[in-house]
């Protein structure tokens, strides 16, 4: 305490007061200049401005809707690590059939050859598909930017394992410029250090199939937070269900004709 | 600066005609206009008149007396300051989006500043020619004259020169014959300046300012400066206003309310045109329909959407309108509409819903372009039930397109073995080729779900060998 009233005697006795004021709001102003540009950066999300009425596309599970805030944006790249056959395009059928139904799907290096009555089963107008067929992964990329922002495009769903962090947000601002959805499957990988790597996306999700079920993680997802261990009941096929069922439940005995009573 | 001065010198005639007659009617039935006069009761004169009233003698001037002696059936309307100046913003507000400086000057007449859009336009003619194109959309007869300033070019106007001038010796040339008559200078300026010998502007504008100074007071000195172009001009520019009304004079007194609908849907017209030009919709309509003597009738139409275009609106009208009696024939109408909604992602963008058959062929060359024509293919079908011909056949067409259960998502190019152990969820589907085929064979088809969960097409052929087919994603 007294050294500190003898180093402000001192001040004064060498700088005016006038000098020290000065220079302490010069120090406030300074502190302040650095956070209200940080708080002006582009970059920072927060919750309160995520704007409530943004319309979302519902998946039709009750579940997975809550947690990803109603559905899927309806603009944007959702990238999807799965493997191929677990259900994992029946999951997105409300997003695929019931929206924008006037627009192109277009479906880009799918894993086989797309059937059609598949298509109409699916509840998708196959007149207004496309399939694209690419020779290399660099390719297919290239034509999923050109359908994104072609304008003329639903959804663009693309198969494709070599999508780096500066490819995926070329196609998330195509997508989101242009209002198109963007479906990236990915296979499933087995690299730690891959599942950690992050992309610029608006929805990250992996799929696994355990036990009769579904289970989706979200990994990240933007204006929201991961959640694991979604479990959903999804029927993709026909079964013989009814079938196993029927013939579990004939509980109806069988009448011999001689029997007297 | 050039400004240009338009005179509407009969804008109630033109706006009875306009509202009158549809120019379908004009066009087609070639209906001869009747005499119509617009009388001044304040003056007791004719203001306005029509073609059909000159040729029975009525000249602009006459008396109220003098003009039914010539023509007993001529239709009189009455002659109101605040209905051309309603019809005058109207008219400003149709000019509004093609020129920035506007000046209401009188009830009948506005000034419009040009240089300053001559830039934009590409040159004087451009400008002008957009500039009529519009007001002979709105079917106005007008006078006009350009000149360095609002005062000068209202001379000329007056005078009915009706010729675009954008170089100053034309306009100096025509101004200096003006009367002084036409000039804004009060009726005693002008008096001792007529007592002088001076009756033309060009000798006015030749006697030296602080001559006149000495004699005359501050405002004649004022405006001979303006007349010269000498000074900035000091006006009021128009602003449109951020709601929008209409004002429509109705041509006869109409009785009932079915006759009122296609006014109210000119008037609705105007609104889309309005809205579609702003991205706006709106929900609420108010109507106001002005009696002679009775209180005017507010007729507010409410929509749950929020709507843009005319058809929607004149639907609800018709429907409020069904059971409303008008107390007395109504004279003119009124459509006003304060709120407005954006159009914006949530409510349909206009462009949203719009099918852009373009941009897929454009999308679709692009893509040929670089990746070759066999890389891009729309599905096609064929009428078989065997899986790998299915989506192998010709193009599309509505009547073709089936749907089937166990129609995998993904067909392989050819089938494989199948090396893992799987279980059959759904099955057996037998299914014979075609007799006619190379190499008919039987298969049993199933659908199998292997530890992964992925779910296969699977079939047993005629060896008992198991095979993968597809996929169902």
């Amino acid at each position: 305490m007294k050294l500190c009233a003898e180093a402000s005697v001192y001040l004064e006795k060498t700088i005016p007061l006038s000098i020290i004021l000065y220079i302490y709001t010069v120090f406030v102003g300074v502190m302040n200049k650095s956070v209200s540009a940080l708080e002006n950066h582009p970059h920072i999300w927060r919750a309160r401005e995520q704007s409530q009425c943004e319309e979302r596309f519902s998946l039709g599970y009750d579940q997975l809707d809550q947690a990803l805030n109603g559905g899927v944006s309806p603009s944007g790249v959702v990238r999807i690590r799965t493997l191929t056959g677990i259900g994992e395009l029946s999951l997105f059928k409300q997003v695929l059939s019931q929206h924008r139904s006037h627009k192109m799907i277009v479906f880009i290096n799918p894993p086989g050859r797309v059937q059609t009555p598949w298509l109409e089963a699916f509840g998708i107008n196959a007149e207004q598909v496309l399939i694209v067929k690419p020779h290399t992964e660099k390719e297919s990329l290239w034509a999923t930017e050109q359908c994104l922002k072609s304008t003329a495009c639903h959804c663009v769903v693309v198969w494709n394992n070599a999508v780096t962090a500066k490819e995926a947000r070329r196609l998330q601002v195509a997508a989101t410029h242009n209002d198109a959805l963007c479906l990236l499957f990915t296979a499933p990988n087995k690299n730690s250090d891959d599942v950690t790597q992050t992309l610029p996306i608006s929805l990250d999700l992996c799929l696994h199939y355990r036990e009769h079920a579904l289970e989706i993680n979200v990994l990240k997802q933007r204006q929201g937070w991961p959640k694991n261990n979604i479990v959903i009941h999804n029927k993709w096929t026909v079964d013989n269900r009814a079938i196993k069922w029927a013939l579990e439940h004939n509980k109806v005995k069988r009448h011999v004709l001689h029997s007297v009573s | 600066m050039l400004w240009a001065y338009l005179y509407f010198y009969q804008i109630t005639l033109d706006t009875h005609q306009e509202s009158g007659l549809s120019p379908v009617d004009s066009a087609h039935l070639e209906i001869p206009s009747s005499p119509v006069i617009v009388y001044c009761e304040k003056t007791n004169h004719i203001v306005q008149r029509n073609h059909a009233a000159l040729q029975q003698g009525i000249e602009i001037g006459h008396g109220l007396a003098q003009a039914a002696a010539l023509c007993p059936h001529v239709c009189i309307i009455p002659f109101n300051v605040d209905n051309e100046h309603l019809t005058l913003t109207q008219l400003a507000h149709r000019l509004y989006p093609l020129a920035s400086d506007i000046v209401l000057d009188t009830h009948n007449t506005l000034a419009v500043r040009l240089d300053n859009l001559v830039h934009y336009y590409g040159g004087h003619k451009a400008l002008w020619s957009t500039l009529t194109h519009e007001l002979s959309q709105s079917n106005v007869h007008y006078h006009f004259a350009t000149a360095w300033s609002i005062e000068a070019a209202k001379v000329l106007a007056l005078k009915g020169i009706d010729r675009y001038y954008d170089n100053h010796d034309d306009i100096r040339q025509s101004l200096s014959h003006c009367p002084l008559s036409l000039t804004a200078l009060n009726k005693k300026t002008k008096e001792a300046l007529t007592r002088v010998g001076i009756h033309r502007v060009h000798q006015l504008l030749a006697m030296p300012v602080h001559e006149l100074g000495r004699r005359f007071d501050n405002n004649t000195i004022t405006y001979l400066t303006a007349l010269r172009g000498e000074v900035f001009p000091r006006v009021k520019l128009f602003r449109p206003a951020e709601h929008f009304e209409h004002f429509a004079l109705l041509p006869f007194d109409v009785e009932n309310t079915q006759h009122l609908i296609p006014f109210m849907e000119k008037l609705l017209e105007y609104l889309a045109h309005y809205l579609r030009a702003r991205n706006l919709q709106t929900s609420t309509l108010s109507f106001h329909i002005a009696f002679r003597d009775q209180p005017s009738n507010h007729l507010e139409i409410k929509s749950a959407l929020p709507q843009s275009t005319s058809d929607s609106w004149l639907s609800l009208l018709k429907l409020r309108i069904e059971n409303l009696v008008l107390p007395e024939p109504a004279v003119s109408l009124t459509l006003r509409c304060d709120n407005f909604e954006a159009i914006d992602d949530n409510n349909g963008d206009f462009f949203s819903n719009r099918f852009n058959d373009v941009a897929q062929k454009q999308l679709i060359g692009r893509l040929n372009a670089k990746l070759g024509e066999k890389c891009t293919f729309k599905p096609s079908i064929s009428n078989t039930h065997q899986f790998e011909y299915m989506s192998n056949g010709p193009r599309l067409t509505k009547e073709t397109v089936f749907s089937s259960d166990i129609v995998p998502t993904f067909l392989f190019e050819a089938p494989k073995p199948l090396t893992q152990s799987t279980q059959v969820c759904f099955g057996p589907v037998r299914l014979h080729s075609e007799w006619w085929h190379d190499a008919p064979h039987k298969r049993d088809y199933f659908i199998a779900q292997t530890r992964q969960g992925v779910r296969m097409l699977i079939f047993k052929d005629e060896a008992s060998k198991w095979w993968a087919q597809g996929l169902f994603s």
